[in-house]
């Protein structure tokens, strides 16, 4: 079927099978590849993207089913300026691979708009195997603080 | 401080991993595994498969992708898939289908019939004990069993026996997954006869090696690139089954293919960390010195008998004194999946055993059990001559206990509301390695300068390393030093594993630059140049004369009209190993609060402090540190793979794997005592990627016992172990 995409504020129209996932979609069709694939179940959170500014499962999420406008980690930046919570992950050394980074980055969006009582709980579905845990929510806390301080 | 160099490709999603390559006219292979584990392949139907849509190719062992067994220093022998019709494991690779969709690869895989002659499985390393087989000799060469008795002691039985103090007891721990974020996957192009793989592995010239023997193809024909891999841990050493397949495949069909395992196929078509049953006995005088050990180690085993976990050659070989030693090490082969390198093969698993069994000395004794540690630390391994290099066991020990407020602990433990709260504390020891490695140091006609090997960065911070020493060894400010790895087409940097990447990568930049910098110093008073005839030396960057003329290093070349020089140095293990022992060493602390109603675990602290030699850049260093030390709290209470009878892995994905989550983990206290160990290496570093888990399984144990009085020998720890009878 035909479907049409907002990604990371352009247009994309493409043709899918209805079982496609918008984690597929993006990953093969259109070559953002910044959402990661770490289970394809909704047990890890490595896929984590924004469809109309809610954190969600790009793997559990069919892409024709999606209406409003999806952000990944490639569309936080503004040129060549980080996102404070993607130079908050920089500065705290929040990542050791990587591969769950996007992932992290899109909760710890959604946590800091979201101003959320307890950041271990909010991130807690987004697995680090290299267990960066401790630097993440010193990451939150460091946008967190900026915040407070303007 | 240093940031990790990748750090902002790697926050913007610009880092491309393995499978974040898609060339045009990419396939998509998708593997199918067996659903027995012993037995027969005796036919598969794929007609259906063939039927489906966009179907381009079904491989199987009646119609295979020729592929030969590859064979490297490091991991020995690598598997290779379906080139027979055994099966020795559920979850075995036994096909492989390729489509034109990632969707159309799946579905159709789902279609294949496969017929079976099976043969019943064993699974329990409990019921193969009685039938275990000696292992064969470990890595350093020993036999399963080595013995050190003192002059007129006639066995190790003798001196438990005549041991005023001894406790005794069987310890186990539960098999595990590397479980790293990334899947095993693969994207291979085939371009005028060459080979082009991406895929995260812990070697990219191992890779390429191993995938230019799989294919029977010259080495110059595969070249395999890997700048990020999304973790490692030793599952990663090998080349994988999607590589494989992913290149034979691209080769049959003239088309780039991309393979991926599922989560659920990592589990079994990978490598696990074995599960080990380990009896320890300790003898000590009433003092607390130690007078014998025995520690018999049992690991299962593949049917291939291809990797042990050593649990006792891996730490009571080394870790105290004692005039008495046994230990041994068996095996038993089982129908489970692969068993391979996972972070601290041996000493993780091996200290849970050892640490627990010396804190239940110290409690036999009414000791404190960092002063039992200090009273039995070694000073070289025991029947060896060759003393440590350089260790600061005891100062860890001294920071930690002060920084953990150890004064506090009392015996018994305390309360806290409906919390019991325990203290508990191990040793960590590693062991400081080295691999061959060579690394080139070009220095540019633009002041710039570039430091080069094909060796991996899965996470370790290794990019930095290269730019940091590379900086030190030039005299000149890391900015300007451009780091280059994950490329088998650079010198060959070898494994990144046995946290030996920046002691070797290290030692031969230490090599490399000097080397560069003499050619500069030719070509700076070569007949014509700006320094003819001169004397002249090296600083900051700069060529320097005697009378006080300078110029860049870049300014020299220009005037030479280079654009570039260059000098690869390579660095091994060498004499330094007939001279001294050489390992790390650290101090673990834990403070867990168990449930009284619930018997749930918490750590609610965690400190390690550690004596690592010197290192090269804190922050990444701490940040890998504290991963291994939450490792340790995953192996003490989250995760184990559970193996049914039929040989099915109950637990084969995210949702009941268990892992920690952030709010499992408390804030980790990582401190160093920094004493560069430039007797094992010039660089003076001996490596973090390991010692970080190691002791903190014990550790937990430990505050568990402290905090509930009961003694837990089993990891993972359960609630049920923790209820009353
Ligand atoms: S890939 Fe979507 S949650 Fe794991
Ligand atoms: S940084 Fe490696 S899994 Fe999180």
């Amino acid at each position: 079927m035909d479907i049409s995409l907002q990604i990371n504020g352009k247009s994309e129209r493409l043709s899918v099978e209805p079982g496609v996932t918008l984690l597929d979609a993006l990953r093969e069709r259109l070559d953002v590849t910044g959402p990661k694939k770490g289970c394809d179940r909704g047990q890890c959170g490595a896929c984590t993207v924004h469809v109309g500014g809610r954190p969600v499962l790009a793997c559990l999420t069919l892409a024709a089913t999606v209406r409003e406008p999806v952000t990944t980690v490639e569309g936080l930046a503004s040129g060549d300026d980080l996102h404070p919570v993607q130079q908050a992950f920089v500065d705290q050394d929040a990542l050791q691979c990587g591969f769950c980074t996007s992932g992290q980055i899109m909760s710890a969006v959604a946590a800091v708009e979201q101003d959320v009582p307890d950041v271990r709980e909010f991130m807690s579905g987004n697995l680090c195997r290299c267990s960066a845990y401790p630097n993440i929510v010193a990451a939150v806390d460091q946008v967190r603080g900026a915040d407070a301080s303007v | 401080m240093t940031a990790r160099l990748d750090s902002p490709l790697k926050v913007t999603g610009r880092a491309r991993y393995g499978s974040d390559h898609n060339p045009p006219g990419m396939v998509f292979g998708y593997v199918v595994l067996s659903t027995v584990a012993h037995g027969e392949v005796t036919a598969m139907d794929v007609t259906a498969v063939r039927d489906a849509p966009g179907v381009l190719a079904v491989y199987t062992p009646f119609e295979s992708l020729e592929l030969h067994t590859p064979h490297n220093p490091i991991m020995g022998a690598t598997w290779v898939p379906l080139q027979d019709t055994d099966v020795a494991y559920r979850g075995q690779p036994i096909g492989f289908v390729v489509a034109e969709t990632f969707e159309q690869a799946r579905d159709a895989a789902s279609l294949v019939e496969v017929s079976y002659r099976e043969r019943t499985p064993l699974t329990s390393l409990e019921d193969g004990l009685a039938a275990a087989e000696d292992a064969p000799p470990s890595m350093d060469g020993s036999p399963h069993t080595v013995t050190v008795l003192a002059s007129g002691v006639e066995s190790i039985e003798d001196a438990l026996a005549a041991s005023p103090v001894v406790v005794e007891a069987t310890y186990t721990t539960a098999p595990q997954n590397h479980a790293a974020m990334e899947p095993h996957s693969a994207v291979a192009v085939w371009e005028s006869g060459t080979l082009t793989v991406y895929s995260g592995n812990q070697g990219s010239d191992l890779q390429a090696a191993s995938l230019a023997q799989a294919l029977a193809e010259p080495l110059s024909a595969v070249h395999a690139v890997n700048p990020f891999v999304g973790g490692a841990f030793g599952g990663k050493g090998a080349t994988s089954v999607p590589a494989f397949l992913a290149a034979a495949a691209a080769r049959d069909l003239g088309r780039p293919v991309k393979a991926a395992l599922t989560r659920e196929q990592v589990f079994t078509a990978t490598g696990t960390r074995a599960a080990t049953v380990q009896r320890l006995a300790l003898g000590a005088e009433k003092d607390g010195t130690l007078v014998a050990l025995r520690h018999d180690s049992w690991s299962s085993t593949p049917m291939s008998r291809a990797f042990i976990e050593q649990t006792s050659h891996s730490t009571s070989r080394e870790w105290y004194t004692t005039p008495n030693m046994v230990i041994s090490q068996k095996m038993v082969p089982l129908n489970i999946p692969p068993t391979t390198f996972m972070r601290a093969p041996g000493e993780a698993p091996g200290s849970f055993a050892l640490e627990s069994a010396i804190d239940e000395l110290a409690v036999e004794l009414g000791m404190d059990p960092i002063e039992l540690r200090r009273r039995n630390s070694s000073l070289a391994p025991p029947g060896k001559d060759l003393q440590w290099s350089s260790k600061h066991l005891d100062e860890c020990f001294g920071i930690g206990a002060e920084r953990f407020g150890w004064s506090q602990r009392s015996e018994g433990g305390r309360v806290d509301g409906d919390w019991l709260v325990g203290l508990g504390t191990a040793t960590a020891m590693f062991p400081a390695l080295r691999f061959p490695a060579s690394v080139r140091v070009t220095l540019n006609a633009d002041d710039t300068a570039e430091v080069a090997t094909s060796g991996a960065d899965p996470g370790t911070g290794l990019l930095s390393v290269l730019s940091l020493i590379g900086a030190d060894s030039l005299d000149i400010a890391p900015e300007r030093v451009t780091p280059r790895l994950g490329d088998s087409a650079l010198p060959s940097g070898g494994m990144s594993g046995g946290s030996t990447a920046t002691a070797s990568a290290g030692s031969a930049i230490m090599v490399a630059a000097p080397e560069v910098i003499d050619e500069l110093l030719t070509l700076a008073a070569a007949p014509g140049a700006p320094f003819e005839g001169a004397e002249v030396s090296y600083a900051d960057g700069r060529v320097l004369a005697t009378d006080g003329r300078s110029l860049t290093f870049g300014e020299v070349l220009r005037a030479v009209d280079r654009s570039s020089i260059a000098a690869v140095g390579s660095s091994a293990p060498g004499e330094e190993m007939s001279k001294h022992s050489f390992s790390s060493f650290g101090a673990q602390f834990c403070e867990v609060r168990v449930h009284r109603w619930t018997r749930e675990v918490r750590v609610s602290r965690m400190l390690g402090v550690f004596d690592a030699g010197r290192i090269i850049n804190e922050q990444p260093a701490r940040s890998q540190l504290m991963g291994g030390m939450i490792w340790g709290v995953s192996a003490a209470l989250h995760e184990g793979m559970e193996i049914e009878a039929d040989g099915r892995l109950a637990n084969g994905d995210f949702a009941s794997y268990l892992i920690p989550v952030n709010a499992d983990i408390p804030d980790v206290d990582v401190q160093f005592v920094q004493y560069p160990d430039t007797l094992h290496n010039p660089v003076g570093a001996r490596g973090v990627g390991e010692i970080g888990i190691v002791g903190v399984a014990a550790a937990i144990a430990n505050a568990v016992f402290n905090a509930t009085g009961t003694r837990v020998r089993n990891i993972p720890i359960a609630i049920e172990d923790l209820l009353d009878e």
